[in-house]
C-alpha cells in the first residue's frame, strides 16, 4: 500500500514529520498525524499508517529517535524526536524545497510570450 | 547506510518484542483516534471502524514495517537458532554428550595446534624475519652442518654481497663477582652488530660499536632481567664497569624486555663482543685458528635476495677459501644457508606436525561419535519431520536447521574445547617445558591464530558431522516418512552408522600403534644400558675466573676441590670430566694414526674428552683393558689417551689397541701436536641419547690438556641433593667468588636426555586412550540401537526357543563384524604411520608383527567390553512383555 503512493509524497511526509518534530518537541505517531492534519487545513488526506512507515524510515538514517512515554491515556507510548544529524538534514532538504518551489513558481507564473 | 544496517540487525535479533511494541504502538493509535471521534459524537461501534479506514490497513502496515525494519535472511537465520536452541534444550542428555564429545576432540587438536603454533609456525620476534638466515658450513665426510670457524666467518662477512650483515655467536658461561654470593649466568659471545642486523635497538645506553670487536675493548650488553635483578635497573648502568669472570667490562646497554638471543636459549643474560677471543692468550687466539669451528652465524639477507642466491655466493666463498685452506678448509668448501626459524625448529619440527595428525584422527573419531548422535536422534525425530514437510516445510529448510543445530553444537563444542586446551596447556606446559629442549615451547598458549584454528575446526567438524544426517533428509520424502513409520530409513542408517563405527575402530588401529611404537621405542631408551651408573651421582659445574687462574693454577686448584669433596662423609669418589655422558657430541677433533698418517683434511675424527683420575669409577664407566689414568699422568709424564671400546673398534679393527700411538690436533696452545700412547680401554658410555650405535670417544688425562675446568662429579652413599649443601659448602671455603650451578643428578641428566620421546609417548598413548574411549562409545551406542531396534524380532526367536546364549553370541558376532572390517581396513593406515615415524623409532620395527597382533587384541576386547551389555540387554529380552507391547 504505502509503496503505491509516489516518491514525492513519501519524501514529502519525511520532510513534514521532521519539521513537525523539530518545531513541536517529542510526539507520538497519533500525535504527529494530528499536527499534520491540522497544518494542511485538512487538504491533505492521508493513510495514517503511513506515518509509521515514515517514522520507521527516519530511525533507521538515524534523524529520528524515539523513547518510551505515558501517552494521554496514561498508557504506553513511543515519543519520537529529531536528531542533531535529523536537523542537519532537515534544513538540506528544506532548503531544497524551498528551491524547488521557487523554480515550479517561476514556471508557473510565466507569460505567454 | 551503515547505521541503518547496523538498525536492521539489531531489529532481527530482538524481532519479537519488537512486534509486541509496535502492535501495541498502533493499537494506542487506533484508540486514541477512535476516542477522539467518539468525542465528536459519533456512536462507539463505529468509532473503531472509522478509526482503522483512517489509518489504512492496519495488518499490511504491520506487515510492511517488519519487512523493512530487519534483513530477512537474518530474520531467517535468527529464527533458525532460536528454533534449534529449543530443539537442542529439550534433548539435554544428546546436547551434552554431543558437546562433550566435540569439547574433546576440538580441546586436544587446540592444544597441540598452540604448541606447534609458538613452536614451529610463530614468525621470530625480529622485523622481517623471513630475511633472517642461519649461515652454516657442510663438513664433507660428516655431510652434517658444522659452526663455522673465526677466519671463515670474517671472510664471508667480508666478501658476500648477499647480506645486509652477518653475525657470529658462541656461547659462554660468565660468572658475575661484583657482588656476594658470585652468580654464574649463561651468555654470549658476538659480533657487534648483532643488535642491528636483528632490528632491536638497546632499551638502554647506545649497543655496541665497531671498536668494541677490538681485542682489549670489553664491552657487555645486558638483558632487561639481569639489569634488573642484579643492578637495580639503574638507569646510569652505561656510566658503570661490571666484573665479569675477573675483568672490568664496560656496559654498552640493557636489551629490551623480552629479547632472547639465541632464540632457543631464553637463559641468555649478557651479549659480549668477539674481542673476548681475540684477547691475548696463551696460544694462538681463537679469532685467528681457521680450523676452531666454533661460530653459529646469522645473517639478514638484502632485500630480493633469495636464499639459494645467497648460499650460491657463499659456496662460491666457501670454495675459494678451501682452495686456500685446503688444510683447515677442505672438508667445509660448500655451506648451508637456511631461514633461521627452521634452524631453530629442525628438530621438533616433525614430531609436532605427527602429533597434530594424531590429535586429527582423534577429532575425526570424535565427529564419527557426534554424526552418530546425531543420526539417532535423526531416526527419534523422523514423525517431526515429516510433519513439518507435510506442512509445506522444503528440504532446504530442514537441513538448514539441522545445520544450525550442529553449528550451535560446534560452537559450544569450540568454547569448551578452547577452555579445556586453555587448562592443560596451563597445567601441562610449566610441567614438561623446564626439560623439554625445544625453543619457544615453554610460550605456547592461546593467542588469536590459535582461536581461528579451533574455530575453524569446530565449523569444519560441525559440517563433516551433518552430512550423514543431512543426506539422510534430502534422501527421504515426506511420504516414505510417515508410511514406513521410519522402518526403512532406520535399515539404511543402521548400515551408515556401522560404516562410521567401522572407520572410528580403523582409525582407532592406527592411533594405538602409533602410541605403541612410541612407547616401546621409549621403554627401550629407557632401559637401554647408558654405559655409565645415573644411580647415586651429584653433578655440578663451578665458574673459576681465567684471569685469577691460570692454567697451573686452575689444576691446583681443582686437585685441592676434589680432595677436600672426597673428605665430606657420603661421597665415595669425586672427578671431573668434560663433557660428560648425554650431553652430545661437543667436541669432535681429528687426529693422526701414527702407524697411517694422513693429510689434515683426510684425517679420521671423533669425539673427545678431558677427565681427571677415577673419573671412570665415580661413572660406573668399567675399564675393559689396560689401566685408569694416575696422579702421575701429569704435564711431566708420557702423554697417554683413553679410548671406548667403540673407537678400538673402528679404528683399530681387529688389533689391539694397547700401545698404539696417535696424534690428536686437541693441543695447550704452544707446545703443539704431540704423540700419545694409548693406554687403556674403557665401555661405551652413551654421549648422544638417541644414537643407534654407542659412538667412539677418546679421553685425555686433565693434567695434560687443561681447557678449563669441566663438570664435577660425586659419587654418592646416600640421595646425591642431600649432599649439595655440603658440597657448595666446600666450594665457598676455597673460593668465595667461584658460583656452583647446573646442579643434577645422574638420573635427571638420563631423565632430560629423553624428554622430547616421553613428551610424544606420553602426547600420543593420551590420544590413543582419548581414541579407544570415543570408539567403544561408539561401537557401544550402535549395538544398544540395533538391539533396542530388533527387540520384537529377538522376543519372537527366544518364544520360538532360541537359546539366551544364542542371541548373545548374535550380538557378539555382529560386534565382532564390525570390528575385523575396522582392523582389516587399518592395518594400512598403520603400516603407514609406522613408516611416518621411522626415524623417531628406537629399538623398535615398524612392522613388527607381534605390535600390529597386540593392538589388534587391545581393539578386539575392549570392543567386545562395550559389545557386552547391549548383547546382554538382547539376551534378556522377556518374549511375553515384547508380544503383549504390540
Amino acid at each position: 500500500m504505502p509503496k503505491d503512493r509516489s516518491e514525492v509524497l513519501q519524501g514529502t511526509l519525511d520532510l513534514m514529520i521532521l519539521k513537525t518534530l523539530d518545531a513541536l518537541g517529542p510526539l507520538h505517531g497519533y500525535g504527529i498525524a494530528r499536527r499534520i492534519e491540522q497544518l494542511s487545513e485538512e487538504m491533505l488526506r492521508l493513510n495514517e499508517g503511513t506515518v509509521y512507515a515514515s517514522l520507521l524510515r527516519l530511525a533507521q538514517k538515524g534523524w529520528i529517535r524515539s523513547e518510551w512515554g505515558a501517552s494521554e491515556n496514561k498508557r504506553k507510548a513511543r515519543y519520537y524526536s529529531i536528531t542533531r544529524t535529523g536537523r542537519k538534514q532537515l534544513a538540506r532538504e528544506a532548503e531544497s524545497w524551498q528551491r524547488m518551489a521557487d523554480v515550479i513558481g517561476r514556471v508557473l507564473r510565466q507569460e505567454k510570450a | 547506510m551503515l547505521r541503518e544496517w547496523a538498525s536492521r540487525i539489531a531489529a532481527s535479533l530482538s524481532r519479537r518484542r519488537l512486534d509486541a511494541e509496535f502492535d501495541e504502538e498502533v493499537r494506542e493509535h487506533l484508540d486514541l483516534l477512535a476516542q477522539r471521534f467518539i468525542a465528536q459524537g459519533m456512536p462507539a461501534a463505529e468509532a473503531d471502524y472509522a478509526a482503522r479506514r483512517q489509518f489504512g490497513g492496519v495488518t499490511q502496515m504491520k506487515e510492511h514495517v517488519r519487512e523493512r525494519r530487519a534483513l530477512p535472511p537474518l530474520d531467517v537465520l535468527v529464527q533458525d537458532v532460536r528454533h534449534a536452541l529449543r530443539q537442542l534444550r529439550k534433548s539435554a542428555g544428546f546436547t551434552a554428550s554431543a558437546v562433550l564429545t566435540l569439547a574433546l576432540g576440538i580441546g586436544a587438536t587446540t592444544a597441540i595446534f598452540a604448541i606447534l603454533n609458538a613452536v614451529v609456525l610463530r614468525p621470530l620476534p625480529f622485523p622481517q624475519p623471513e630475511r633472517l638466515m642461519a649461515v652454516r658450513s657442510i663438513h664433507r665426510r660428516a655431510q652434517q652442518p658444522t659452526e663455522l670457524s673465526y677466519p671463515n666467518f670474517f671472510d664471508f662477512r667480508d666478501r658476500n654481497h648477499v647480506f645486509e650483515r652477518l653475525a657470529a655467536y658462541r656461547d659462554q658461561q660468565f660468572a658475575l663477582t661484583d657482588s656476594l654470593p658470585p652468580i654464574q649466568v649463561p651468555g654470549e659471545i658476538v659480533s657487534w652488530d648483532l643488535f642491528q642486523l636483528l632490528g632491536v635497538p638497546p632499551e638502554v645506553g647506545g649497543g655496541f660499536q665497531p671498536d668494541d670487536e677490538k681485542p682489549g675493548a670489553n664491552a657487555v650488553m645486558l638483558s632487561d632481567e639481569l639489569w634488573r635483578s642484579r643492578f637495580n635497573g639503574d638507569p646510569q648502568i652505561v656510566r658503570r664497569r661490571v666484573h665479569i669472570n675477573g675483568k672490568l667490562f664496560r656496559v654498552a646497554g640493557v636489551a629490551p624486555p623480552g629479547f632472547h638471543y639465541p632464540v632457543e636459549d631464553a637463559a641468555v643474560q649478557l651479549w659480549i663482543t668477539l674481542a673476548e677471543d681475540a684477547g691475548p692468550s696463551e696460544a694462538t687466539p681463537m679469532t685467528e685458528q681457521r680450523g676452531a669451528r666454533v661460530l653459529e652465524s646469522i645473517g639478514r639477507l638484502k632485500p630480493g635476495v633469495t636464499p639459494r642466491q645467497a648460499q650460491a655466493e657463499l659456496d662460491q666463498i666457501a670454495g675459494a677459501l678451501a682452495e686456500q685452506y685446503p688444510d683447515e678448509n677442505k672438508n667445509v668448501a660448500t655451506t648451508l644457508v637456511q631461514p633461521e626459524l627452521e634452524r631453530l625448529t629442525g628438530n621438533s619440527r616433525k614430531g609436532f606436525w605427527i602429533l597434530l595428525g594424531a590429535v586429527g584422527l582423534v577429532l575425526l573419531i570424535a565427529c564419527a561419535n557426534v554424526a552418530n548422535l546425531l543420526l539417532a536422534r535423526g531416526t527419534g525425530r523422523a514423525r517431526e519431520f515429516a510433519l513439518r514437510t507435510a506442512l509445506g516445510a522444503s528440504r532446504g529448510a530442514l537441513v538448514r536447521q539441522l545445520l544450525a543445530e550442529s553449528t550451535i553444537l560446534g560452537l559450544l563444542g569450540a568454547v569448551g574445547g578452547v577452555l579445556l586446551s586453555a587448562g592443560s596447556l596451563k597445567l601441562l606446559v610449566p610441567l614438561a617445558g623446564d626439560n623439554l629442549p625445544i625453543p619457544r615451547f615453554a610460550e605456547a598458549g592461546i593467542d588469536l591464530r590459535v582461536l581461528l584454528f579451533s574455530i575453524g575446526t569446530a565449523l569444519a567438524t560441525v559440517v563433516l558431522c551433518s552430512l550423514a544426517p543431512a543426506a539422510q533428509v534430502i534422501r527421504a520424502d515426506a511420504a516414505g516418512f510417515l508410511k514406513n513409520s521410519a522402518g526403512n530409513i532406520a535399515q539404511g542408517q543402521h548400515r551408515l552408522r556401522s560404516a562410521l563405527v567401522v572407520g572410528q575402530l580403523s582409525l582407532g588401529l592406527v592411533l594405538l600403534v602409533g602410541a605403541e611404537l612410541l612407547m616401546g621405542s621409549f621403554v627401550h631408551l629407557l632401559h637401554r644400558d647408558p654405559g655409565f651408573r645415573a644411580a647415586n651421582l651429584l653433578t655440578f659445574a663451578i665458574g673459576l675466573s681465567d684471569t685469577r687462574y691460570d692454567r697451573g693454577g686452575q689444576i691446583a686448584f681443582s686437585d685441592r676441590l676434589l680432595e677436600t669433596l672426597r673428605a665430606i662423609p657420603g661421597v665415595q669418589s669425586a672427578a671431573i670430566g668434560m663433557p660428560l655422558p648425554l650431553e652430545g657430541d661437543e667436541m669432535t677433533v681429528s687426529f693422526d694414526i701414527e702407524e697411517r698418517p694422513a693429510p689434515p683434511s683426510e684425517r679420521p675424527h671423533s669425539d673427545m674428552a678431558i677427565v681427571t683420575p677415577g673419573y671412570f669409577t665415580t661413572m660406573g664407566i668399567p675399564l675393559r683393558r689396560g689401566r685408569d689414568f694416575t696422579e702421575r699422568d701429569d704435564a711431566h709424564a708420557n702423554r697417554v689417551l683413553i679410548v671406548n671400546e667403540a673407537f678400538a673398534r673402528k679404528f683399530f679393527p681387529g688389533e689391539d689397541v694397547i700401545g698404539k700411538r696417535m696424534q690428536p690436533g686437541a693441543t695447550n696452545g704452544k707446545e703443539g701436536v704431540q704423540s700419545r700412547e694409548i693406554v687403556g680401554v674403557v665401555g661405551n658410555a652413551l654421549q648422544v641419547a638417541f644414537a643407534a650405535d654407542p659412538q667412539p670417544i677418546y679421553y685425555f688425562p686433565y693434567k695434560q690438556l687443561s681447557w678449563g675446568i669441566g663438570t664435577i662429579v660425586l659419587h654418592t652413599g646416600t640421595a646425591p641433593l642431600a649432599l649439595e649443601p655440603a658440597a657448595r659448602a666446600v666450594l665457598m671455603s676455597l673460593d668465595r667468588e667461584a658460583p656452583m650451578y647446573l646442579v643434577r643428578t645422574g638420573e635427571q641428566r638420563a631423565s632430560a636426555s629423553v624428554s622430547l620421546p616421553r613428551f610424544l609417548t606420553v602426547a600420543m598413548s593420551g590420544f590413543a586412550a582419548i581414541a579407544l574411549l570415543l570408539t567403544m562409545v561408539g561401537l557401544y551406542g550402535v549395538l544398544s540401537y540395533a538391539v533396542a531396534r530388533r527387540r520384537r524380532e529377538i522376543g519372537v526367536r527366544i518364544a520360538l526357543g532360541a537359546r539366551r546364549g544364542d542371541v548373545l553370541g548374535h550380538v557378539l558376532r555382529d560386534a565382532l563384524r564390525l570390528v575385523v572390517i575396522g582392523l582389516a581396513l587399518g592395518m594400512a593406515g598403520a603400516a603407514g604411520v609406522g613408516h611416518l615415524l621411522g626415524s623417531m623409532l628406537f629399538g623398535v620395527r615398524p612392522g613388527d608383527p607381534l605390535l600390529l597382533a597386540s593392538a589388534g587384541l587391545l581393539l578386539v576386547l575392549t570392543s567386545l567390553a562395550a559389545a557386552y551389555l547391549p548383547a546382554s540387554r538382547a539376551a534378556s529380552v522377556d518374549p511375553m512383555q515384547v508380544l503383549r507391547s504390540e
